[in-house]
Parts: structure tokens; sequence; C-alpha cells
């Protein structure tokens, strides 16, 4: 896949804050990239940037090989579904459509076809004359994709496209949107906050914060391999723990060593003090005291498919998350075992910056 | 019972209301001069007023004025507007504090300081100073009732037009100005009715030989007003009745086609 777009050490700054610190990013062609991170980490800004809304303070954007830092949004190949979707309210939905395509003057045969045709593909058919004041929350994300798409775009930007929508309907439109861009063959660059959305839609995970690119990678990686404590907490619930590497591939947590699969040869060498998340669902749960460690189970609460359990170490010092389809009690002494490929060995954050970016753990 | 009392108390504040134009309606068809009596119905009294010069000078003075004032505060007002926003927000904050206290200054301080104003230059006394007092009183308004479309919102839609490829002033004019035009209609009405309204300012900057109506009335009080000055009242509220209403309809006729 060939490049499309790329951000080279992005620095951006309101009146003295920065909200970007040299962010460096690269979408290939085709891809869905999704920019994951809490609200106010600079997605927004990233975002603006590329769409042509905000300068940057320093570095550069990129577009198929071209430097457009200096091009105007009206001349970027992007358009850009808003986060509040800024439908013309003056305009009925057949206007809003035709915008673009009014614009560029083009003949009003080939408009009328064009609307057909983008009302089709988001499943709102004959809504053309319909006012925007008229339509749910859910129609008019999809008019604003419409409107987005008759121009055809070589990329899509999507800030934060289904925020304002229900649960069930914002999984719906999530099916939707990956329907429609495998149609329409299109590269997005998708914002949210919703780190399930983003491991369901994307191809490519960034995970920001206080504008720092923290880890980017497939869901699977973002997922299985977290580079820091960050990233591991902000991605689903998991265990995070301070450790310390006491042999190769050994780790000590609490007073007791497991067997892990990272050792030297990963930067990780005996003696140095490490993060080590551990997902809830790896935790196996064994009789008692067959396992690596024990433990008692303070609250259990069953979440639909899988019960979720608090386990406390036997010297009342930790406290597990775990996930298991087998129900136990509450009270019940268990034992445990995690096998050494689902234990994650992460570098402690070192700098201010980073350190500034580590939760409260 | 509640009812009842509820009615009663509404008659009477209608009658509070209403009563007093409804003689003046009355008496503007009454053969007599006097105030007091009822002659019988006649129409003498609208022909001395479409007969008489300095009555139908007096009203088209009015309605001119009140109509370029209105027009010259729109425009200017609705560009300080845009011009405004683009301006630091502590800027903004200030010029609007500015704006606001010609609104809160009583008209006598604000008519004097015109006159001792074109009194200085040595501008001469008489139509256009009057429409350049009423434009000035009337920019604050404007502005106070177009400010509040130019927002957020408007930003974000003007970000979009230029996204969908319009150019900075096909944006303005097909998204800016469409959202901009209910504060202009209002800031524009709202100084046309302050200009027919204003009797004070114009008191104090017109010159000898040019009146409005409301100078006229003033200064017929003196020598003793004559009913075809009802006469004039009465069709000035018989049009303003007429507008009123022709608005309302519009705007339930248009809410009535939203709610389809
Ligand atoms: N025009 C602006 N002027 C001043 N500060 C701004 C401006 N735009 C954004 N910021 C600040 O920059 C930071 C990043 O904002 P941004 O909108 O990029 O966040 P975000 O990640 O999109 O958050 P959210 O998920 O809440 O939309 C915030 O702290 C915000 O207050
Ligand atoms: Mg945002």
């Amino acid at each position: 896949m060939s490049e499309l777009i790329r951000l080279e050490s992005i620095v951006k700054a309101f009146d003295d804050t920065v909200v970007l610190n040299g962010i460096n990013l690269s979408v290939a062609e085709n891809e869905f990239v999704t920019l994951l991170g809490p609200s106010g980490c600079g997605k927004t800004t990233t975002l603006r940037i590329i769409g042509g809304f905000e300068r940057p303070d320093e570095g550069r954007v990129f577009f198929d090989g071209k430097d457009i830092t200096d091009l105007p949004a009206n001349q970027r190949p992007i358009n850009t579904v808003f986060q509040n979707y800024a439908l013309f309210p003056h305009m009925n939905v057949g206007e809003n459509i035709a915008f673009s395509m009014r614009v560029r003057n083009k003949s009003e045969a080939y408009i009328k076809d064009k609307i057909k045709y983008a009302l089709k593909l988001v499943n709102l058919d004959g809504f053309e004359n319909r006012r925007i004041d008229q339509l749910s929350g859910g129609q008019q994300q999809r008019i604003a994709m419409a409107r987005a798409i008759v121009n055809e775009p070589r990329v899509l930007l999507l800030d934060e496209p289904l925020g304002a929508l229900d649960l069930k309907l914002r999984q719906e439109m999530q099916y939707e949107l990956v329907r429609l861009k495998k149609e329409l063959g299109i590269t997005f660059l998708y914002i949210t906050h919703d780190q399930e959305e983003a491991l369901t839609m994307s191809d490519k995970v960034v995970v920001m914060n206080e504008g720092y690119i923290q880890q980017e990678g497939t869901p699977e990686q973002i997922y299985d391999e977290p580079v820091n404590a960050f990233v591991a907490d902000f991605i689903g619930d998991s265990n995070i723990l301070s450790g310390q590497m006491v042999d190769e591939k050994l780790v000590r947590i609490n007073g007791i060593d497991y067997p892990c699969i990272d050792g030297s040869e990963q930067g990780f060498p005996p003696g140095r003090p490490v993060d080590v998340v551990i997902r809830p669902e790896d935790i196996d749960i064994l009789p008692y005291g067959e396992g690596l460690f024990n433990g008692t189970i303070i609250s259990k609460l069953f979440i639909g498919v899988h019960y979720e359990m608090l386990v406390e170490s036997e010297d009342g010092k930790i406290e597990w998350l775990l996930q298991n389809y087998d129900q136990h009690d509450v009270g019940e002494k268990i034992g445990m075992h995690v096998d050494p490929e689902n234990i994650q060995i992460m570098h402690k954050p070192k700098s201010d910056a980073e350190s500034a970016m580590e939760l409260d753990l | 019972m509640k009812k009842v009392f509820g009615r009663i108390y509404i008659l009477i504040i209608m009658m509070f209301l209403y009563l007093p134009i409804l003689t003046l309606i009355v008496l503007s068809f009454n053969k007599a001069k006097s105030m007091s009596v009822w002659k019988g119905f006649s129409l003498k009294w609208y022909e001395e007023l479409f007969s008489s010069r300095i009555m139908m000078g007096a009203i088209a003075n009015t309605f001119s004025i009140a109509i370029l004032a209105a027009l010259i505060a729109t425009i200017v007002g609705t560009l300080a507007v845009l011009g405004m926003a683009a301006m630091k927000q502590k800027t903004e904050n200030v010029l609007m504090a500015f704006n606001n206290i010609p609104m809160l200054n009583a008209d006598i301080v604000t008519g004097i300081a015109l006159m001792l104003f074109f009194l200085m230059i040595g501008a001469p006394r008489g139509y256009c100073t009057i429409l350049f007092s009423h434009a000035t009183f009337c920019i604050p308004y404007v502005i106070l009732s177009v400010k509040p479309r130019l927002n957020k919102h408007t930003d974000s839609l003007f970000e979009a037009a230029l996204d969908l490829g319009a150019s900075e002033r096909y944006a303005f004019r097909k998204i800016v100005i469409p959202e901009l035009k209910p504060g202009i209609m209002s800031g524009f009405l709202l100084s046309f009715t302050m200009s027919v309204d204003d009797f004070i300012i114009t008191y104090f900057t017109r010159g000898a030989g040019i009146n409005t109506i409301s100078t006229l009335i003033y200064s017929q009080v003196k020598v003793g007003i004559r009913p075809s000055l009802f006469a004039l009242s009465t069709i000035i509220f018989v049009v303003a009745l007429v507008v009123l209403i022709t608005v309302n309809l519009r705007q339930s006729r248009q809410e009535a086609a939203m709610a389809r």
C-alpha cells in the first residue's frame, strides 16, 4: 500500500498551551486509521491540520507525496464529517448533498443522479426534500456522510461521527461505516475516544495522549502488546502492576516470580523495574494452592457472557481483576495461573513528559 | 370562580391598553372639532390630513428617514459584527461594552450631545443630521440582534463549506449570510420602529422648517391639536396592526410547514 498522508513532527500550540507535541503519522492508501485518545488529547486538532483548518506551528503535512501544509482547505482533495455534522440548516437534504457539486458547476442532471446515488449508499432513498431539522441524529450523520463523499475525495476525515448516537445505533453504524468504506474504496481517518469502536473498525489504531502519540499498530497489537501503562489502561480493563525483572524472562510482582517471554533481548535485563499488564481474561482459575499464586474472591459481578471478579492477594496488597465463564463464590479461596505469553512487560515511563502522561495507578 | 376573575382581569387590562386608542379612532371620524361631543360620522379630517402639505411632508420625512436610517444601521452594524468576530475575545468584549452604553443612555443626553456635535462641526441641521443621528442610535441594536447569530455554529458551517470546496466568498454568500438573515431582518425592523418612534433625538437634531410626525404633533400641541392628527394616528395604528398580523400569520404558517 502506498502512503497517502504523512504528518512530519507537527507541533501546535494555542496561546502558549502546546496541544500537539511533534506528531508523526503515516496513513496508507485505502487504510482505515483511527486516532484514539481521551478528551482534549488533540485528536480534533490533528484532523483540522490535515483538513486545512488549522496551521501547524512546526512540521509539514504531505498528501500523496506533495507538501500541502500551505494549501487552503478548499483546495485539498479531502472531505470531512464534522463532530457536530455541520449540515446547512437552511438547505434541505438534497441541497446539502449538492453543495460541493454546485460549487464546481456540475450540470443539474449530474447532480440529481449523484444525490440519488449518495442517498442510496447511506440507505436514505427518497430523503431529497426533507428539511435538516426533520432528521434524527442517525439520519443527520448519514447525510453528513453522503455530503462528504459525493465529491469523491481520496480521504474522508471523520471526527467522532457516532459520538452523539445511542449505543445500539452506534453499533449499527459501525457496520455501516465499514461497509461504506469497502464500497467506496477510499481512505478513512477516524477519530474516537471509544476504544471498542477503534478496535472493531480499524486497520490501524493510533493511541494519543496529551499531544503525543503513545502507540500505533493493528488493533491486536495495541490490545495484546501495549507499550506503556497509559495504553494498557486506556484499551480495556486490565491489571497494571509494578514489578521488577529478577532473571532472564522472569518477573517478580509483589514477591512472587512469574515466567514471561521478555528478557534482555527485548530490553528488559534482570534488575530493571518494569510495568506489567495482565488482561483479566488471561488469568485462569485453579483449585487453591495449585496455581502460581493464590487469592480470595472479594466481589463478583455477572456482566452478560461472563463473570467479573475481584480477587485479593493473600497478603492483601494487590487486587486482581478476573474475567471467567465459570461461577465462583465470594469468599472462595482460589489459585491462579497466567501463561508466560500473556504477561506483557512494559517500560516504566522515563521522561517528564511521559510520566506526566501516566495515569494515577 | 377563578376563571371568571381571570377573565375580568384580562378584560380590564385590555381596556387600559386599547380604550384610549379606540377613543382616538372614534374621534378621528367625528364631524365636530370638539373632543367631547359626537356630531356624526365624517371623513373630513382625513381629507384635511391628505391635503395638508405640512402633514404629508412630515409623514414622508418620518418614513424615508426610518427606512434610510434602518438600512444604514443594518449595513454598518452587520459589518461591525463581522469585524468583531475576527478580533481577540478581549477586544471584542471591550467593544461590546462600548456598544451597550448608548442603549442605556437617556435619549435626552444622546440628543443634546448630537446637537452640540453638529453645532461644533458646523453642520447645517436638517434632514441629513436627523438621518445621521437615527442611524447612529440604531447601530447598537442591530449589532445586538445580529451578533448572536454569528457563533461557533456559524464558524463550523463556514468551515464545512470550505471543506466542500467553496471559496471563502461563496461560502460567505451562500452559508453565512443566510444564517445571519433572521438577525439582520430583526435588526432592520427594530431600527425602523425606533426611528419612527423617536421624538427627543429628532427634536434636538432637526433644523427649523423640517418636521417628522412626532415633532409636528409636539409643535401643534402648543397651538391646539387638530383632529386630522387623530386621523394620522389612526392610519399609523392600522398599518402597524396589519403588518403585525401578517408577520404573525406568516410565522405560524412557517411553523406549521416545519411541523409537517
Ligand atoms: N481554537 C482553540 N483555541 C484554544 N485552545 C484550543 C482550540 N482548539 C482546541 N484547543 C485546546 O486544545 C486541546 C486539544 O483539543 P482537541 O479539540 O484537539 O481535543 P480532542 O482530542 O478532539 O478532544 P474531544 O475528544 O473532547 O473532542 C484542548 O485542550 C483544547 O482546549
Ligand atoms: Mg474533538
